[in-house]
């Protein structure tokens, strides 16, 4: 396998070349003059450069004479043949133009130029045209060996990368900026190399470094300090979509994945060990081929199996997987080319099918990953349980594939005549739910693959078949004798099935049956064999097993149409019925969570691993897998040759695309990588679209130090940590991003170059939200730093999570509005490089959420600060100063500072309404037999929304036990029921409305009490699935009465969620003794004119709240300054 | 109504409007606001499109759009699509029958009646009675079509235009097209009762818009303005502390921004500012208490009168976008015993519907505000068959064919577009496509739906990809 030092495109040429054969000038003028105008005003507008309906093109030749989904619309010199001259005359299901038929006078011309060979000038369409382009553009030649140019700089360059700047600046009369303060460049390189603040310590330490290596030292420091990979690694996994989740599954299959952790932790550790980045993709492409000694690489694959699961539909999984390697890799958009050639980039659809036949060849596995944690009691137990389910999966699966497979060789028949009505048995994507006895779209699809690459003609077996599925449907009577009498005379044929043939067939389902006959029979004779020859029509007397051999292996053979492949259930779920499905999957699924749910156990890897029997991929016309085309081999990309492609060898060949890929001759990796290094840096690449190095991107700001930073990295054996050394040492780098000094270069600056393309100063950046969030739990004292480890969530009510958030849980399906917000990667795309977006939710998120305020508690009491009365405020104000932003006050800060903590003591909070105060939430006892209440004890935890035992619900103590605003759930057992418990302020008279609900349709439901201190048991109902009013039209109650709402559990802990959410109502007291007797006044004064109400969901509410101190709202308010988020 | 949400007490919205506008007077809102549109955001590492309001394309009536979603997928044949057929079919099988998700029998005629309604004479089915009265408001479009028959491509294809890849949704596209006219409260709100539908958030994503163009998800159960949107609360500082740290920030801020030139800094300056009146503004639009009781009743009293009157609140206050979605899961996929499910269903929101269209009227909002009511597809004709293949009284999913209906903003009421079937299996006069339907509502909008696109991944793309045709009846 060669790749071109030149990089030319000779095979897209050659492919238009032919489709371009020059035509008569006299064909050429009728052309012009009557076609051409035609299709442009009654096809283009649907057919044309912006639509084309059904895949079909009418405004280039190559198109044209391609065709769309209903295949090439003129048989040229055939007018009555071709489509097109059918959709015009409106004689067939096709009418075109759809709603104003042509003029007969449009019908005849277009007939006439049909029948006068169709033929189309070859004139230059857009496509060829781009070709000197494609040719020429910059990012596929070679890569170039520039030296740094000389330079004036007056000794401003430190590095070669300056004077390639300096040598820019100085073309356009800009002049670079004087080097930051050193405040500046430590935070500056500390949040770029570690995602984190620098600590008060370290500035102090450089700032007084009289070293003259004192820069050289804090960048190594740094580049080799742990939280360099846990940063930078980030990076990456905008790349590679990373998720822990599927993304939306249907329920039958577990929703996370089992080895997100392993591979997002493989890619932090492959930045900090600074593993060569040809390696890194090598591994991440095909670590089961090229890693067999180090097992613990497999993780590396979760780059191409951590995409979405698109309910499972293989064709996108594919489609994911090509558009992650080309663009995140070469910064291709390869994707384009799964519809149509691609429209700007040398990229053919049938390329796209080629490196789809490598994906459609790699089958995924679980491979369990080599274990460094404890091997005690408790992992023995792990293991038996995990074998237990391994074992209950391995024997459903291969049951059922046995059935599965026995069902489709029986109804063979069916099979081959659905053949001929492929149409009707839907794709891969349309999910329909399949009962045992119907036929499965997956055998009908596998049957089509066989036949296709079966000799039609002289096929021993199915030539027949094909011969009379070849004869019109209505012509089937009329022309079946002549084929059969072909057929009978065709020694090729094998004698049985030429046997059954030996009348004249009337229809292709009898066809289709007499094979399903002849199938049985020779099934039948294999599963008992008898004596009796399984076919015994005269002459064609079989003669034993060598005879049944080929249709033995039409049956169980290596490439069987009937046999359910042996792979996992994720590449085979389409096999069985519905209900089968989900079965397995369900047993998959208890493998998976039993994974999930244990700490410290062996990580697990999904690998790619490549069939044994490969599948030759075809394109999909328009991208429709119903439409299949030619065949394809599989090859890398035609633009990575000189000639045509050169087809892979090795199996699905994903280590040979892996290692052209990271092929030193080939100059897009290298280009792209090392721009995505000074992007991260810069905050934009050198090219400004960095997965996007086509035709259509903009050139490099400096495309020779763009080839001179990829030719670093070769030399420099593809280390990214020199790369990273090379650009943070340069005085481009170092610059101040200020707009000072002389105002006059200030002005002229910003005039000629707005967006700083040339770099005449750094530009200052905001932190994206990991480093917003790791850089508050750092200031605060609070940062949690252990690597690895499973995912955990990153908002829990409770703030428990302390860890960097790229270890925080990445959830695709239900990504927290907060990430979002903040411009988080979309983790369905492949991200190059985030928004940047400012708008009030995010502080909102600032102001309110309790993350932040949390944050200023703990660093005011880490600052042991929380006696504001004993503590100077100008040392508090320094100290807040130090911690936050690693500075001193200026004297106007510190002013302000000390004039907000002066100010009256913060307020104290309303406490809260009367109404909710009356309410209190707990679990407790019901005596049955008086009636009453034995115990009630509050539960503990508030999760936002309901009173609960703990933060994981059901809690570990207290289980189920649950009261929220609008229900809630009782516990496991009646010392655990529910309690909404009413407390009467005052004695009053009232009544109680309520709708009890309870919703599903299964188990036994719940008990609904309503229970009174003083007159205990209220009311009481039992409710499955059904509601019920449970009313009290008045009760007297004294003050410090108590009204319980308790639901019990029944029989059965299932399904105990329920709604009931009371009302309880103050009642006019009209006693006849005390009350005027006026009818006009009957009501006391303010009983009338407000009733009061207690409404359970209305007053429902969480813990009172809690205030923060002036202290921690001065820690807070730096907290939400510009100067934390932005660097300079 | 929206009781003290918290621990606040009530809060005095004039006062507090006074004091945020003395700290933003300061700032000079308008050249604030300048300073984080598109155009004047040369800051090189900002892809910030902003939520600022823009112009359309060319001029349109419509500038809101109010979206009921039946998710589920309603009946269109026992709604809006009559097919007297099928009454002469009963128990017969029908010619032509389609393949769908689950297997159909015989033909299922619809139990509910139809009639002619208004001068226009659109037959509805009795389901949405109080709907009906507005008949001449209508655009029914009964050819729509869809791509398959499963519940999850066919939401990702109507609310984000592709069933498969992840793309924006068409209020993300919206909000990117138009911008935000309150940048008091979120440009684009989903509410759904009890929970999220199928598909959760991706029905209302950004895609690889900014995600500053999501929708934001509002449970319309809840009546606290905490719980209906995130972190407009705060519970560690009453708003009187809190105006006091932002009036230190602000002076701290002004402090650094002195020797920087950034616009990003003054946006978010800014955006603080906002922030504290979007905390009065928001418990202002969710407080039903406001309206009188005459609104109230005309609304009704369950959560789908709620969340429709909170959706002409918002967009009374500028909000671009409001989803509603029927319920948590897909309430409408009456799969068994349609005649009981789609009457309880249709019951819930046929009275605010009218309610809403009666209320834009009264407001002078009708014109401005586009109603889109549909769900992700349609029903089969056929009834379906349980596992033993007996009828289960309901319907199957239908892509084939099945009807929306449009009102309001730039729409032409009083009309039917396209046609299904004699049975109401699919669409054959006219059939629209899902793209179509977005083209003509972008269209309505102001936007050019070929002219609408972002720069992702290398080509431009559109919320109509390749497709798209304007439905150019319905559109007045």
């Amino acid at each position: 396998m060669s790749i071109g030092t030149r990089f030319f495109l000779l095979f897209i040429v050659w492919h238009f070349a032919v489709l371009l054969a020059a035509d008569e000038p006299l064909a050429n003028d009728y052309f012009e003059s009557k076609i051409r105008p035609l299709f442009a005003n009654r096809c283009w507008e649907c057919h044309g450069p912006d639509e084309q309906w059904n895949g079909l093109r009418l405004d280039s030749p190559v198109d044209f004479l391609r065709g769309g989904d209903f295949g090439p619309p003129v048989v040229p010199g055939d007018p009555e043949a071709s489509l097109l001259m059918k959709a015009v005359q409106r004689t067939g299901e096709l009418k075109m133009p759809p709603d104003d038929p042509l003029s007969a006078d449009e019908i005849e011309s277009i007939r006439q130029w049909i029948a006068d060979g169709a033929s189309w000038p070859a004139t230059m369409d857009t496509g060829v045209r781009s070709l000197e382009q494609w040719r020429t553009h910059w990012a596929f030649q070679p890569l170039g060996n520039p030296s740094p140019p000389a330079v004036d700089d007056g000794g401003w360059c430190q590095t070669p990368i300056d004077a390639f700047i300096f040598a820019e600046l100085a073309r356009h009369e800009l002049r670079p900026s004087p080097v930051a303060d050193r405040r500046t460049l430590i935070r500056r390189l500390t949040v770029d190399l570690t995602g984190l603040p620098p600590t008060r310590e370290a500035v102090e330490a450089f700032v007084h470094d009289s070293r003259p290596n004192a820069y050289e030292r804090l960048v190594d420091d740094l580049l080799s300090s742990p939280a360099y990979g846990q940063q930078f690694a980030r990076n990456w996994l905008d790349i590679a979509r990373y998720s822990d989740t599927k993304g939306y599954v249907y329920a039958r299959e577990e929703r996370f994945f089992v080895h997100s952790a392993a591979y997002r932790n493989w890619v932090i550790d492959a930045f900090n060990s600074d593993l060569p980045y040809d390696r890194f993709i090598q591994l991440q492409l095909a670590a089961d081929q090229i890693a067999a000694e180090e097992p613990a690489s497999l993780a590396a694959m979760g780059f191409l199996t951590l995409g979405r699961r698109f309910l499972g539909v293989t064709h996108d999984i594919i489609d994911d997987r090509i558009d992650v390697v080309c663009r995140g890799i070469m910064g291709l958009t390869v994707a384009c080319a799964r519809c149509h050639d691609h429209k700007f980039d040398p990229i053919p659809t049938a390329d796209y099918y080629s490196l789809y036949g490598v994906f459609q060849n790699s089958l995924e596995r679980q491979v369990e990953l080599p274990h460094a944690g404890t091997s005690g009691k408790s992992d023995e137990a792990f293991r038996l349980e995990l074998q237990k389910r391994q074992q209950a999966l391995a024997e459903k699966l291969a049951s059922s594939r046995a059935e599965a497979s026995d069902r489709a060789r029986e109804r063979l028949a069916d099979y081959l005549f659905a053949q001929s009505e492929r149409s009707k048995y839907p794709e891969e994507g349309f999910d329909q739910v399949l009962a045992r006895t119907d036929l499965i779209p997956a055998f009908v699809r596998r049957w089509e693959g066989y036949l296709a690459k079966v000799d039609a003609d002289r096929d021993p077996i199915f030539g027949p078949w094909f011969r009379f599925a070849s004869i019109q449907t209505d012509a089937f009577a009329a022309e079946s004798p002549a084929v059969h009498q072909q057929i009978l005379a065709e020694s090729a044929y094998h004698p049985w099935v030429r046997g059954v043939l030996s009348d004249a067939p009337h229809s292709l389902r009898d066809v289709a049956d007499r094979y399903g006959q002849l199938f049985a029979r020779v099934l039948k004779e294999h599963r008992q064999p008898s004596n009796e020859p399984p076919a015994s029509s005269g002459e064609n007397k079989p003669t034993g097993q060598t005879l049944a051999e080929p249709f033995l292996n039409v049956l169980f053979g290596h490439t069987s149409p009937c046999e359910t492949p042996d792979e996992s259930i994720v590449s085979i779920e389409t096999y069985f019925d519905s209900e089968t499905t989900t079965q397995i999957w369900n047993l998959q699924g208890e493998i998976d969570r039993w994974r999930l749910q244990n700490e410290d156990v062996p990580s697990v890897a999904v690998g790619l691993f490549d069939r044994t029997v490969l599948q030759e991929p075809r394109i999909f016309r328009r991208g429709n897998p119903a439409t299949k085309g030619d065949f394809v081999a599989r090859h890398s990309l035609s633009l990575l040759h000189d000639g045509p492609p050169v087809p892979f060898l090795v199996g699905s060949g994903r280590r040979e695309f892996a290692e052209q890929l990271t092929d030193p001759k080939n100059p897009l990796t290298m280009r792209v990588w090392v721009n995505r290094i000074w992007q991260h840096h810069f905050g934009v690449g050198l090219v400004r679209t960095p997965s996007d190095f086509g035709l259509r991107s903009e050139p490099p700001s400096h495309p020779e130090l763009l080839d001179w930073l990829a030719g670093k990295l070769r030399e420099n054996h593809w280390s990214t940590k020199s790369i990273h050394r090379l650009i943070v040492l340069s005085a481009a780098y170092r610059q101040s991003s200020r707009v000072a000094g002389d105002p006059g270069i200030a002005k002229r600056s910003t005039e000629i170059d707005p967006d700083n393309h040339k770099l005449w100063r750094m530009s200052p950046r905001r932190l994206r939200f990991e480093e917003l969030r790791d850089g508050l739990l750092s200031v605060a004292g609070d940062l949690d730093r252990r690597d690895g480890g499973k995912p955990a969530e990153l908002f829990s009510a409770d703030d428990r999570n302390h860890r960097r958030t790229i270890f925080g849980l990445v959830d695709r399906q239900f990504l927290p509005g907060t990430l979002r917000l903040f411009d988080f990667a979309n983790p369905d795309l492949h991200i190059a490089r985030r928004s940047e977006t400012t708008v009030p939710q995010q502080a909102l998120y600032f102001l309110n959420h309790p993350f932040v305020a949390a944050r200023a508690r703990s660093l005011i009491a880490h600052l042991h600060l929380h006696d504001q009365d004993q503590i100077e405020e100008s040392d508090a104000v320094e100290s807040l100063f130090h911690a936050i932003l690693q500075r001193e006050p200026t004297a106007h800060e510190r002013a302000a500072a000390a004039g907000f903590l002066a100010g009256a003591r913060p307020e104290e909070p309303v406490p809260l309404s009367r109404e909710s105060q009356a309410w209190s939430y707990g679990y407790g006892e019901l005596d049955g037999s008086t009636g009453r209440l034995r115990s009630f004890t509050p539960l503990p935890y508030f999760s936002g929304s309901a009173w609960q035992g703990g933060e994981s619900f059901p809690d570990a103590k207290l289980g189920w036990v649950q009261v929220s605003a609008l229900g809630g759930h009782p516990g496991n057992d009646l010392q655990h029921s529910c309690i909404r418990r009413w407390i009467a302020p005052e004695s009053m008279r009232v009544s109680i409305e309520s709708l009890a609900r309870h919703e599903p349709d299964v188990s036994d439901g719940v008990g609904f009490r309503i229970v009174s201190s003083r007159h205990g048991m209220l009311l009481s109902q039992d409710l499955k699935a059904s509601e019920a009013r449970l009313d009290l039209e008045h009760l007297d109650v004294e003050a410090g009465d108590t009204i319980d709402f308790v639901v019990e559990v029944l029989q059965e802990l299932n399904s105990d969620q329920h709604l009931w959410a009371p009302k309880i109502r103050e009642l006019a007291i009209t006693d006849p003794d005390t009350a005027p007797q006026d009818p006009r006044s009957l009501e006391p004064a303010r009983a009338a004119t407000d009733p009061r109400v207690w409404d359970a969901e209305r007053d429902f509410v969480g813990p009172p709240p809690q205030l923060l101190n002036r202290l921690e709202q001065l820690a807070q308010t730096l907290m939400l300054t510009n100067e934390f988020l932005f660097v300079d | 109504m929206i009781p003290d949400p918290s621990f606040f007490g009530p809060i005095d919205r004039r006062a507090m409007l006074q004091r945020s506008a003395m700290g933003l007077g300061a700032l000079g809102l308008a050249s604030l606001l300048e300073s984080q549109g598109l155009a004047a955001d040369p800051s090189p590492s900002s892809v910030g499109e902003s939520l600022r309001p823009r112009a359309p394309h060319f001029p349109a009536k419509a500038k809101h759009v109010i979206h009921f979603f039946l998710n589920g997928g309603p009946s269109h044949v026992d709604t809006f699509d009559p097919k007297p057929a099928l009454s002469r079919y009963e128990g017969q099988s029908l010619p032509g029958k389609l393949t769908t998700e689950r297997k159909t029998g015989a033909a299922f005629p619809s139990p509910f009646k139809f009639q002619p309604r208004g001068q226009s004479g659109i037959e509805i089915s009795e389901l949405f009675e109080q709907t009906a009265a507005h008949a001449d408001d209508l655009a029914v479009i009964r050819s729509m079509y869809a791509q398959v028959p499963n519940h999850e491509p066919s939401l990702m294809l109507m609310n984000c235009g592709d069933s498969v890849q992840s793309r924006p949704s068409v209020g993300a596209w919206v909000l990117y097209g138009l911008g935000v006219e309150n940048q008091n409260l979120p440009g684009f709100v989903a509410m759904c009762p009890n929970g999220y539908p199928i598909k959760d958030a991706e029905n209302w994503q950004s895609g690889f818009l900014p995600g500053a163009f999501q929708g934001t998800f509002i449970d319309p159960q809840h009546r606290e303005l905490e719980k209906l949107i995130e972190n407009i609360r705060s519970r560690h500082a009453t708003p009187v502390e809190q105006r006091r740290q932002l009036d230190l920030l602000l002076q701290l801020n002004r402090e650094h921004q002195e020797q920087r030139t950034d616009p990003r800094l003054e946006a978010r300056i800014e955006s603080f500012e906002l922030a504290f009146r979007m905390q009065i503004e928001a418990a202002d639009a969710f407080d039903l208490s406001k309206e009188s009781q005459s609104t109230l009743e005309m609304y009704g009293p369950g959560v789908h009168g709620r969340q429709t009157l909170i959706a002409r609140r918002l967009v009374e206050r500028g909000v671009r976008y409001v989803q509603l979605w029927h319920g948590a899961g897909q309430p409408w996929d009456n799969h068994n015993d349609l005649e009981v499910n789609h009457r309880k269903l249709a019951a819930e929101i046929d009275q605010p519907i009218a309610a809403l269209i009666t209320d834009l009227k009264q407001r002078g909002l009708f014109d401005e505000t586009l109603i889109l009511w549909g769900g992700e597809f349609g029903r089969t004709p056929t009834v379906e068959l349980t596992g033993e293949g007996k009828s289960s009284l309901g319907r199957d999913h239908n892509h084939y064919g099945f009807s929306v209906w449009m009102a309001g903003g730039g729409v032409r009421g009083g009309t039917v577009y396209g046609a299904t079937d004699e049975f109401g299996f699919k669409a054959v006069e006219k059939a629209a496509s899902v793209h179509d339907l977005h083209a003509t509502m972008l269209h309505l909008l102001g936007l050019n739906h070929e002219q609408l696109t972002y720069r992702y991944a290398g080509r431009d793309f559109r919320l109509t990809d390749v497709h798209g045709r304007l439905l150019r009846e319905v559109i007045a």
